[in-house]
């Protein structure tokens, strides 16, 4: 496994270690952030119109499906400005550390019982309920991204370091589960450093940085799941052993410890949501987007019934039975520990293609409102750059079929590989056998997404 | 003696590789394989399209390639438009004064139409379908499907 | 490197408390609305124009700021030589509008907007000198009721036509109609279905036959028409009655009848009669041109037509009722 360590370029190392770029980046999306908010709120309430909405789900969700994510993991989370207002407070400070005082607020530990993503898969569960409005409706929005900053705020008052980020941001739940196909990765460099060094400022912190605000131990990170790419190790670290590497793809998908069932629901969460939004919201049947629509209604209650059996039960459920028939056709005393949590792992590449496949159609047709939005934010009658007049223009229509079936093909195939691998360490040459239900699962959830988009 | 020896020092290489080249092989004959692109015989086909909040009625229409397509937008509620995908076709129809659109349906597929009029918050969702032939599309993207499988299966007898 | 670190930090911050107020500044300067009236224009189910209504002043420019909350509407004043502007969903439209004479105008939707659209509408009190000459719509007594017309009376009458009246075949027939009923009076006032039986009763027309008399009826009507009108009364009809009255003016337009769902009360008006409808010989031969103008102007009838004597100028109504006349006697395509 080959990984190409970025910190040995003595100028990368150098914009990664200054705080500078960083704050800058952050300082620039919490504006962003701060401003979709106001929009969403005293704006005009015509979706395309307003910053609040054209910015956060079309402009920031392209961004983080279609490049953050697959390239940097957790690259978003690096620059996210929701827990920073937070954050500076606990810290007493902005840049870096500031004199000996203790974290601002009550610096409360997590509790035991919530030390999972469970809380994260409801959120985001809750929210995709709710998705037809949200991704509508200026004022819902912004009362959404609002409430995220103040949830994270009064995290920190109340909790060490980023409780917010770490257990209760919806959208970090599905990064971190995402970041694993990532071609970039937080490691130490050499376990035996870390083992003799008594004062593990990566966690505990020092006058150079801050301990992981994730209450993550750099030194014992297999994965990116957790890892926020805050770079603070980084620059914590005095004997020069945090690297950051550019890895081959999908390189923690493979990686047998830390599977576990709060994540792999998570990919059940988002490959479901991602097969309801495609058929409500990208399908010709305009009385399921109404009924997605009236919140609060019998049909309503209903969509929310089906929505939810289908990703918590019936997804689940089918991918169950395909272990269970993975588990008849491997050799006696070969199957892996807990089927069902391992193979679900190969669901990952899926989920993130059919993502990107949905995210490419809305997109690309609805990206034509940026340029307008930038002049005239607010639905105000300003003219900041002389494009409010620009009107609606899909783009690149003819190719966004194909473009949705290369990427599905090309993730079905990474999951298909990826079962591989984990059949593989039931360490036995028919082993693979275990993964023939779990690739047929793919199939049929692929063929699913094929029809629903080009079909 | 001497020309046996080469014989076999060429060949044994290119052993090792073929199960890629033939993967390569079946990939390219599955993209690029000419399909039938439609079987009925162009004619015309019309049909009335009522657009109301948020949806096209019917919301799927099925033409043959070659089809003289006719598609009378009626709006039912608000002012409504019609956005072909592909075609890049546009027409806009006020509720009392139907719009027609008239093309040629010459390219084959499944193609989105939208709204393509603020009509409003679900808007940008209002979509429709027009099946023209063969969906040849689909059929490769289920083959090349079918062969991710196929080829996750193989793989996995070492 | 304590004092670099204290630079640092105090830099930072100081950025950040800028970017903010920058923000906030610049939200707050461009919310100026510089002396303009904002009007939001929303599905009539939510309101219609809000506001709606505003006072101005004789001679006084009135700033307005038009945008659209929802789908996309129209504005337009009644009465008036503005050309009518589309509000197009999120994007604010200037419009400056300066009145020479005091009175109520009305200002309405000129994109159907919903099933309510026709309720669109909004007041502008514009305040002058006492005595000054005064724009209140139509100054005198509309001619229904210097007439005494009853405009919800039903007027049926008994016809039996194989096949429309034709103005052309009238106009063939060569025939002198007598001054007495060439009368702009007479067109205006009498039903066609009067007209024909003067004609049928004058000893000149013994030997025409029954249809051939409403050909000249056809005729007649025809020749009080020009093709510039009946464009313009299309155009109109198109735009403001097709919606409810067909596209064919056979009373089934889009609007009346729901696609789906219940017919219900509450949401389509007080009255479950459908629109009126023009193909309709035994009505509409039994009505006058004076009475059309007055349903048009007066609206109402315990149907959800609306009135348009605040919208439409004499000329505007005249054409349409030109147009709507057509679908009783289609009226040549080519020249008049």
């Amino acid at each position: 496994m080959t990984r190409y360590d970025l910190t040995r370029i003595p100028i990368a190392k150098a914009l990664l270690v200054n705080r500078w770029p960083q704050f800058l980046v952050r300082a620039l999306a919490l504006i962003g952030f701060l401003f979709a908010i106001v929009a969403g709120l005293g704006g005009t309430p015509v979706g395309s119109r307003n910053f609040s909405i054209v910015f956060v789900w079309i402009a920031w969700w392209a961004l983080l499906i279609l490049v953050a994510v697959p390239l940097l993991g957790r690259g978003w989370c690096t620059v996210c400005p929701i827990p920073m207002p937070g954050e500076w407070l606990q810290n007493r400070a902005l840049l870096g550390p500031r004199g000996k005082k203790p974290p601002f607020g009550l610096g409360r530990k997590w509790p035991r019982a919530l030390r999972n993503i469970w809380v994260q898969n409801g959120a985001f569960a809750l929210m995709a309920l709710f998705s037809a409005v949200v991704l509508t409706q200026p004022g819902v929005t912004a009362v959404l991204l609002a409430s995220f900053l103040f949830l994270a705020f009064g995290a920190s008052l109340i909790f060490e370091r980023r409780a917010f980020c770490r257990y209760m941001c919806p959208v970090g739940g599905f990064i971190g589960l995402y970041s694993q196909t990532a071609p970039i990765e937080v490691r130490v460099r050499d376990t035996a450093v870390c083992a003799g060094h008594t004062t593990k400022t990566c966690y505990t912190g020092s006058e150079d940085g801050f301990g992981c605000p994730w209450g993550v131990f750099p030194g014992g990170l297999v994965k990116n799941t957790y890892c926020g790419a805050c770079l603070e190790c980084l620059r914590t670290c005095p004997l020069d052993n945090i690297a950051i590497n550019i890895r081959p793809v999908g390189a923690d998908l493979s990686q047998p410890r830390g599977r576990k069932l709060d994540e792999a629901f998570k990919a059940f969460i988002m490959l479901g949501s991602a097969f309801v939004y495609s058929a409500v919201m990208l399908g010709p049947w305009g009385q399921l987007k109404t009924t997605a629509y009236a919140i609060g209604s019998l049909p309503w209650l209903l969509y929310v019934l089906v929505f939810l059996a289908f990703v918590f039960v019936f997804l689940p459920g089918l991918f169950y039975l395909s272990t269970r028939v993975g588990q008849l056709l491997a050799p006696a005393g070969r199957s892996l520990p807990r089927p069902f949590t391992a193979y679900a792992y190969a669901l990952v590449p899926l989920g993130l293609a059919a993502w990107i496949a949905f995210s490419l159609s809305f997109v690309l047709t609805n990206a034509s409102y940026i340029l307008p939005v930038l002049s005239d934010p607010l639905g105000w009658g300003w003219d900041l750059l002389g494009t409010a007049g620009y009107s609606w223009t899909p783009f690149f229509t003819q190719t966004i079929p194909v473009a949705q079936t290369l990427v599905l093909v090309v993730g079905l195939a990474w999951a298909g590989i990826t079962a591989r691998r984990i059949a593989q360490e039931g360490n036995h040459p028919a082993a693979w056998r275990q993964a023939i239900p779990n690739n047929l699962f793919c199939l049929l959830v692929t063929v699913g997404f094929l029809w629903l988009f080009v079909g | 003696m001497n020309a046996q020896a080469a014989v076999t020092s060429i060949t044994l290489p290119r052993l090792r590789h073929w199960p890629w080249l033939v993967l390569a092989l079946i990939t390219l004959a599955i993209v690029f394989i000419p399909l039938p692109i439609g079987f009925g015989v162009p004619g015309t086909y019309d049909v009335r399209i009522s657009a109301s909040q948020y949806e096209f009625n019917p919301g799927t229409i099925r033409v043959n390639q070659g089809d003289q397509v006719t598609i009378e937008l009626a709006s039912t509620d608000v002012v409504h438009g019609l956005y072909m995908d592909s075609y890049d076709l546009e027409i806009t129809a006020d509720p009392g004064q139907a719009a027609t659109l008239s093309f040629i349906a010459d390219k084959s597929g499944t193609f989105r139409f939208r709204c393509s009029v603020t009509c409003g918050p679900l808007h940008p969702f209002m979509i429709g379908k027009l099946n023209v032939g063969n969906n040849t599309l689909l059929w490769r993207g289920l083959a090349l499907a079918v062969l991710a499988t196929a080829v996750g299966l193989w793989r996995f007898r070492q | 490197m304590v004092i670099r670190r204290l630079m640092g930090e105090w830099s930072a911050r100081l950025f950040l408390i800028l970017l903010i107020a920058g923000l906030f500044a610049a939200i707050l300067f461009g919310r100026r609305t510089a002396q303009a009236v904002e009007i939001h224009a929303v599905m009539p189910e939510r309101g219609g124009w809000l506001p709606g209504n505003l006072t101005a002043e004789v001679n006084v420019p009135l700033n307005l700021r038009l945008i659209s909350d929802d789908v996309l509407h129209g504005f337009a004043v009644g009465q008036q030589p503005w050309p009518a502007v589309d509000l197009v969903p999120g994007q604010m439209t200037e419009l400056t509008l300066t009145f020479d004479e005091p009175g109520t105008y009305t200002y309405y939707c000129t994109r159907w907007c919903g099933l309510n659209h026709w309720r669109m509408r909004g007041t502008i009190e514009v305040k002058g000198e006492e005595n000054a000459p005064s724009f209140t719509g139509p100054g005198s007594q509309p001619p229904f009721m210097t007439l005494g017309l009853d405009l919800d009376q039903p007027h049926e009458v008994e016809v039996d036509l194989d096949r429309p009246p034709s103005a052309d075949l009238g106009e063939k027939l060569d025939f002198t109609i007598p001054t007495r009923f060439a009368t702009r009076e007479i067109y205006f006032e009498e039903t066609p279905y009067q007209f024909w039986q003067d004609l049928r009763e004058d000893p000149g027309t013994v030997s025409l036959s029954d249809i051939e008399i409403w050909d000249l009826v056809a005729f007649v009507w025809q020749s009080e028409t020009t093709l510039e009108s009946l464009e313009f009364g299309q155009r109109l009809y198109d735009q403001n009655c097709a919606a409810c009255h067909g596209e064919n003016g056979d009373g089934d337009g889009v609007m009346a009848m729901p696609e789906t769902g219940d017919y219900e009360p509450e949401v389509f008006g007080e009255s479950l009669m459908p629109p009126g409808d023009f193909t309709d010989s035994q009505k509409m031969l039994g009505a006058s041109t004076a009475l059309l103008q007055g349903k048009i102007m007066r609206g109402g009838m315990g149907t959800g037509m609306p009135y348009w004597g605040t919208i439409f100028t004499d000329e505007e109504i005249d054409a349409l009722i030109d147009y709507i006349w057509s679908f009783q006697f289609p009226f040549s395509n080519g020249e008049l």
